[in-house]
């Protein structure tokens, strides 16, 4: 049962992580906390269920689905902050907060204030059992997708230039522009990645909940947004960090609470994060130029 | 930034015109005005929105002969709740100023509660959509009326039938998060015990938690297995605890009540093969509901998707039968002719509010999915002396 709990435990985790990553990567770029990064999220789980009902393959479907949430942050970049670049923290979050409730209000009318169920296909429901303890597909597959996303963007970031580019305009944006190398560019690339580890984490959202609803994206991104701060605004590492130890908190609570205190869960969890925070302001792993908004 | 702007203007049009084009000058003498604070977007919509639908058919159908008792034309005012209780009562105050004598509110208790505190000082009649809590009316004091099955009495039909299907441990998974997920499995809890069963573990959730890998993981670990699994978890939870349970491996059953009869519940095909779950009534060949089915769906241009558009429909029909009985447009008359109804012959069958705390006495259908359809099992008015107190 111990084990079983900590592949849980990992399983959430990795999709927080790759949330708040999603977060972290356009906060250490432009200063901006992207609330409607949960949006991306729905979006993409739309696209999902068009894409099946369109009679797409599944892995094709899903291509599509990742595609399209990653296609709409740089959307949402061009539209809404691009106008705003320059503007205060306060100015940037607040619009993101306006392109958040815009969403939701354009999913509601335009497709269903109801949730819309996504059949995922029958192997994702199925779980392999190894002596007397059983690991579901679904899990298997978020610890897996996770793991691979982390590698993937670690690599894009060592390895190619553009990536360098993102590494040092998250140190000082300025002294990278006077190497000549476009902000917008830059921008327009973290708010890419930001959309492909939305999608990324939309899909396994939706594997693990079975429907997409038009408020789906607020609990992610408030998830992401406490992993984010508790690993350290702005620092990569810290996000992965921040991600799996609110997914592994978050589990080991539901496990352990008894019934009595288990309502509390969610306050437990938030006091956690103020305890971190009390003894490390800055975060698990604090980023090289440290931003507050 | 004009891209910006426009958007901005048009999402501040929306909210104004959203929220004022339904407001009417003073009624005038023969005029009745219904007020609606109902969700028409967030978490309750999709159960408002039915029952909403079927209400306004009902009010649609008596203004054409004329109105309430055929005498009072119903201006009805729809605001919206956006779901959240704060705003409930927001809306509900507007709706009392312009004039509102009968309030209609949202399909959940704590909304309506908070719309009842306004309405009841003032004795206007108050009807939820299709709250069901039991402890609803209570809360509120005399204006307020339930309309669809109570909790305790849908949960008690549920215990009933897994009784008699020789059921004998159950696992109850609540969420504290509302009246409806806190206690209608307890109520199950309850009548299943008295009637020889046992309650071998309860989980708690919150609404729209992602992950529920590590209450089923204790459900797997209980020494004592139990053979059903009672929830009135709904959409968006039902769908993620029941895909990650089956997911892990468990076929234990799941019984659940009426927030579940719905399509997106039905689109999960295979996968809620099999759930029990409760609804205010059936369309059997020739029945009145079959015939109003078909009713609905001219009217609305599609069928309707559970029994909250019947429901709906019905409080259109009390409505219209108080007024007769009251012989007035006044609330406090209306109240009491409401509170009296007795054997009212609805849609889906008799319904009492004579002799009861103004939560209904009326049929509960029980129904089961079957590869992707909803399937009728049996319809019953459980024994009253089985329904626990609220």
């Amino acid at each position: 049962m111990i084990a079983q709990q900590i592949i849980n435990a990992v399983s959430l985790g990795g999709v927080y992580a790759l949330l708040a990553l999603g977060l972290a990567i356009v906060f250490s770029i432009v200063g901006l906390i992207n609330f409607a990064h949960g949006e991306l999220m729905t979006l993409s789980g739309y696209a999902l269920l068009a894409a099946l009902v369109f009679g797409l393959p599944f892995p094709a479907a899903v291509l599509v689905a990742v595609s399209c949430g990653a296609l709409a942050a740089v959307a949402m970049e061009r539209v809404a902050f691009r106008p705003m670049r320059g503007a205060s923290v306060t100015s940037l979050l607040l619009t993101s907060f306006a392109v958040s409730s815009l969403l939701k209000v354009v999913f509601q009318n335009g497709i269903s204030a109801r949730p819309q169920a996504v059949a995922m296909p029958s192997w994702m429901t199925g779980a392999f059992s190894f002596g007397d303890f059983t690991i579901g597909v679904g899990p298997s597959i978020s610890i897996v997708v996770s793991a691979l996303a982390l590698i993937a963007l670690e690599l894009f970031l060592r390895r190619t230039v553009t990536g360098t580019a993102m590494r040092a305009a998250a140190e000082d944006f300025n002294v990278v522009r006077l190497m000549g190398i476009p902000a917008s560019r830059i921008i327009a690339t973290a708010f890419l990645l930001s959309g492909l580890l939305a999608g990324l984490a939309a899909m396994l959202w939706v594997a693990q909940r079975a429907s997409v609803d038009p408020l789906m994206g607020f609990t992610p991104v408030l998830k992401a947004f406490i992993a984010a701060v508790v690993g350290g605004l702005g620092s990569l590492p810290g996000a992965v960090a921040g991600g799996f130890l609110l997914g592994i908190i978050e589990v080991l609570l539901q496990a352990t609470l008894p019934a009595a205190v288990a309502p509390y869960r969610d306050a437990i969890v938030l006091s956690g994060v103020i305890a971190v925070l009390l003894v490390r302001p800055q975060g698990l792993i604090p980023a090289v130029r440290v931003q507050r908004s | 930034m004009p891209k910006l702007y426009r958007l901005h203007r048009a999402a501040l049009y929306a909210a104004v015109f959203g929220t004022t084009v339904a407001v009417v000058s003073t009624a005038s003498a023969e005029e009745i005005i219904i007020g609606a604070a109902t969700a028409q977007t967030g978490g309750l919509a999709p159960y408002d929105q039915p029952a909403l639908a079927g209400l306004r058919m009902a009010l649609d159908e008596l203004n054409a002969k004329g109105g309430l008792a055929g005498k009072y034309t119903v201006k009805l005012i729809i605001k919206d709740t956006r779901s959240d209780t704060a705003q409930t009562a927001t809306v509900a105050q507007e709706l009392i100023d312009a004039g509102a004598k009968i309030m209609i509110t949202p399909c959940d208790a704590d909304p309506s509660i908070s719309a009842g505190q306004l309405t009841q000082p003032l004795g206007i009649p108050t009807l939820t959509l299709c709250g069901s809590a039991p402890v609803l009316t209570a809360a509120v004091g005399d204006v307020m009326f339930g309309t669809y099955p109570a909790d305790n009495v849908q949960a008690t039909a549920v215990a009933d039938f897994a009784v008699a299907e020789g059921k004998k441990k159950v696992f109850l998974l609540t969420s504290p998060d509302s009246t409806y997920t806190a206690n209608l499995p307890e109520y199950f809890g309850k009548v299943f015990e008295k009637k020889g069963g046992a309650v071998v573990g309860r989980g708690t959730f919150t609404m729209g938690q992602p992950d529920f890998s590590a209450e089923i993981t204790n459900i797997k670990s209980l020494a004592d297995q139990p053979d059903l699994i009672m929830t009135a978890a709904y959409e968006p939870d039902f769908p993620a605890f029941i895909q990650q349970l089956r997911g892990a491996g468990v076929t234990i059953p799941v019984y659940g009540a009426d927030a579940i009869g719905t399509p997106t519940i039905k689109g999960l095909g295979k996968l809620v093969d099999g759930v029990v779950y409760t609804a205010a009534g059936y369309a059997e060949p020739g029945s009145k509901l079959e015939a109003f089915n078909a009713a609905f769906a001219k009217y609305a241009g599609h069928a309707p998707e559970s029994t909250y558009e019947v429901n709906g429909y019905e409080i259109g029909l009390i409505l219209d039968q108080a007024v007769k009985t009251a012989g007035s447009d006044d609330p406090k008359a209306i109240r009491d002719a409401i509170a009296g109804l007795k054997d009212f012959d609805g849609i889906t069958g008799k319904i009492t509010y004579a002799g009861t705390d103004r939560m209904p006495l009326r049929p509960v259908a029980l129904m089961r999915y079957e590869g992707g359809e909803g399937k009728h099992i049996q319809t019953m008015i459980p024994d009253a002396a089985d329904v626990p107190a609220p």
